[in-house]
């Protein structure tokens, strides 16, 4: 569903992706650990065409972000770090809006079944959303790719700022999605929730993937270890 | 997508408070300017239906009199309010309502509404031109100017290119967004002000079509507006400096501008003063023929000429009284230096009419203004044909005087005079202005820059919002 192969994107002689090889398939829930400036977000916006690669290839679905970067916008959905609506407007006409520009006809029944489905309270539906909190408009966010259907999810720190219960709701969402055969990858920080819900870690450093593992392979505390090992946190903290 | 993005854009802006407010301000502003205008425009036809009627009653019952008398005694021209004026009064009020027709004499108009003013006129007058002109756009800037730039501060428009959002469409979802309400509280005022111009009594010429081509002319305007304002929301990345960008881009094109060309135009080619304008006329008089004076040089040529041209010797023996026939010929002659020296300031008037139309180039406010005010007849053109036609009616009465004078008197018969029925004999002033194709003919100048200025600013919109 994802496949990035040699991705690379510079700035004059500073390398924000370097030569970025991963896949995501269908049913996986990839998490991409690293600090800042490791090339996360980097990576979501070129899956996203905001920005144009060095060199490199990036796929969706078998459609080429680059030479198709609006048939690709069909096949995914995105939730960035901080999800903002039109807050004049309620979750049912935020949800209409976004699916209107992504051309899907839906009905209030049908809008209402999504915003049910991504866990937001029914007493909330016709609240402005001015008066969400973080968790609540990110499962607005949900809400958005569920109605669009989208096959793959690129989420940019989307628990960051959530309180320990949102984020865990917000895991379980993931779960779902991941059960209906989407493809989600997911940059974030958050150490523990990527063991939770992830298929699949990757570790970046200075633009390049450093490691790789299968969720199963490791235990927290390894995962913790080989994360500091790999960000050379140890060595600063002995 | 543009359906879409026309129906949040219009949610969003009617659950904004201070949209709504500007709305009601502005509302309101436009129906206290539409009963202002009508009032004065009411009262205004009254006086000009009575004034025509009074003037014509007392030309016609002058009773027995010299028709050099009555040709002296004189009579006016009066200015039809038309009732478009309701809404753009033009130079209405600084051209003047009347012209006194007499002999010998091109008179300018009189009765400047303006002069009547006090010194609180300089700040102008609420009227629907100004709410058209100038107020509307400031609402547009107002609804308009973080159209696209809130999307950028929020955030929203990360989310909406991740939708697949095709640039041109969203703003497109929200020019329509924009121009429809003001559109609609546009063609409320237009409808209402045809309504009450039809039922008004003596409306004069109103035509629907004249209302609607100035109702195109100020829906052309709003577009062209709207066009910049979002290309500035679109090309700069924070509100505040968009609103900025926006309220200059209003001084400049409304305000500045319109006062540039002004300037411009009056020191390329500036209109002699009054004192010169008369000084030149009456040199000219002197060198010609004096209807008044029979010992001339000019007057004595023509005496030789009439009566070599007729076969005989004496004045007394001509067909004619031949003081009629030099009245009218010294009219004649007047009349040519009338025309020469207004056709010399109809000349500076076109020269400038031309720098504002070279301006009208930067400023898509001139060339509203000019077609505005030549649709609803209170424009210069339209005063210029008024005075024309008033001076071909003097010159007419004056040779119809003279004629009957000549024709049924004898040379030297100064005492006689006409029935008191003969006046009703000449023809009342009747003034047609130009009908709205040739007031088209003459501004497709205009017309061809707001065409320009129109899809020329939707082109740019489109290539500087193809992706945003």
């Amino acid at each position: 569903m994802i496949r990035i192969e040699n991705l690379t994107k510079t700035y004059g002689d500073l390398a924000a992706l370097d030569t970025l090889n991963l896949e995501v398939n269908k049913g996986e829930i990839y998490c991409l650990l690293g600090a800042n400036g490791a090339g996360k977000t980097t990576t979501i916006n070129l899956l996203l065409g905001f920005i144009k690669p060095t060199s490199g290839n990036a796929f969706i679905n078998e459609i080429d972000v680059v030479k198709k970067p609006k048939l690709t916008k069909n096949h995914l959905a995105y939730i960035p770090e901080n999800l903002m609506l039109y807050p004049s407007l309620t979750a049912i006409e935020n949800l209409d809006y976004f699916s209107g520009i992504a051309n899907k006809k839906l009905k209030k029944h049908e809008l209402e079944a999504f915003l049910v489905e991504a866990g937001l309270q029914e007493s909330a539906f016709n609240k402005s959303v001015a008066k969400y909190s973080k968790g609540m408009r990110q499962k607005v966010g949900i809400a958005i790719a569920l109605a669009k259907d989208a096959k793959v999810l690129l989420l940019d720190e989307p628990t960051s700022g959530l309180d320990p219960k949102a984020s865990n709701e917000f895991g379980q969402l993931l779960q779902k999605l991941r059960q209906k055969g989407v493809a989600t990858l997911m940059a974030t920080h958050d150490l523990f929730r990527a063991k939770e819900v992830a298929t699949t870690i990757g570790v970046m450093k200075d633009g390049q993937l450093k490691q790789q593992w299968s969720v199963d392979e490791l235990s927290l505390k390894e995962l913790e270890d080989s994360y500091l090992e790999t960000m050379n946190y140890n060595s600063l903290q002995s | 997508m543009i359906r879409h993005t026309f129906t949040k854009e219009t949610k969003e802006l009617w659950r904004d408070g201070r949209v709504r407010i500007a709305f009601i301000i502005v509302l309101l502003l436009t129906v206290i300017a539409v009963i202002i205008s009508a009032n004065y425009y009411k009262n205004v036809n009254e006086q000009y239906v009575e004034a025509s009627a009074n003037e014509r009653e007392v030309w016609d019952n002058q009773g027995e009199k010299n028709p050099h008398s009555a040709a002296h005694y004189g009579t006016y021209a009066f200015k039809p309010k038309y009732p478009l004026s309701l809404i753009d009064q033009g130079v209405d009020k600084y051209t003047g309502t009347s012209i006194f027709l007499e002999a010998h004499k091109r008179n300018e108009a009189q009765f400047i509404a303006a002069s009547d003013q006090t010194g609180l006129a300089r700040f102008g007058d609420l009227t629907p031109d100004f709410i058209l002109l100038f107020i509307i756009p400031l609402l547009l800037i107002l609804i308009a100017y973080n159209s696209i730039t809130k999307e950028k501060e929020r955030g929203t428009l990360t989310l909406l290119n991740s939708q697949g959002a095709v640039g041109w469409k969203i703003v497109l979802g929200k020019w329509l967004a924009i121009f429809l309400p003001v559109a609609i509280i546009v063609f409320v005022l237009f409808v209402s002000t045809g309504f009450l111009l039809s039922n008004l009594p003596d409306f004069g010429v109103f035509s629907w079509s004249s209302l609607w081509t100035m109702f195109i002319t100020y829906m052309t305007y709003y577009a062209i507006f709207i066009n910049l304002v979002l290309l500035i929301s679109a090309s700069v990345k924070k509100s505040g400096i968009s609103l900025v960008l926006s309220l200059s881009v209003w001084i400049l094109v409304c305000l500045v501008l319109p006062k540039v060309a002004s300037n411009i135009a009056e020191y390329k080619y500036p209109y002699p003063t009054r004192q010169e304008f008369a000084e030149n006329i009456a040199k000219d008089k002197k060198l010609g023929l004096d209807g008044h004076n029979p010992w001339s040089k000019a007057a004595k040529k023509l005496e030789q000429e009439t009566l070599k041209k007729y076969g005989v010797d004496s004045l007394s023996q001509l067909p004619f009284n031949y003081d009629g026939y030099r009245m009218q010929k010294g009219e004649e002659h007047e009349a040519e230096i009338y025309f020469k020296h207004y056709k010399l300031l109809k000349t500076q008037y076109s020269n400038q009419n031309s720098i504002y139309k070279i301006l009208a180039a930067v400023s898509p406010y001139l060339p509203t203004r000019f077609l505005s005010m030549a649709i609803a007849k209170t424009d210069y053109n339209t005063h210029w044909d008024f005075s024309d036609a008033a001076e071909n009616y003097r010159i007419d009465t004056q040779k119809f005087l003279n004629t009957h004078f000549a024709e049924e008197t004898k040379y030297g018969d100064w005492s006689w005079k006409a029935d008191a029925d003969f006046w009703k004999q000449l023809p009342k002033f009747q003034y047609e202005p130009p009908s709205l194709i040739e007031t088209i003919k003459t501004n497709m100048t205009s017309i061809f820059i707001m065409l320009v200025w129109l899809f020329g600013s939707f082109t740019l919109l489109f290539f500087t919002t193809k992706s945003l």
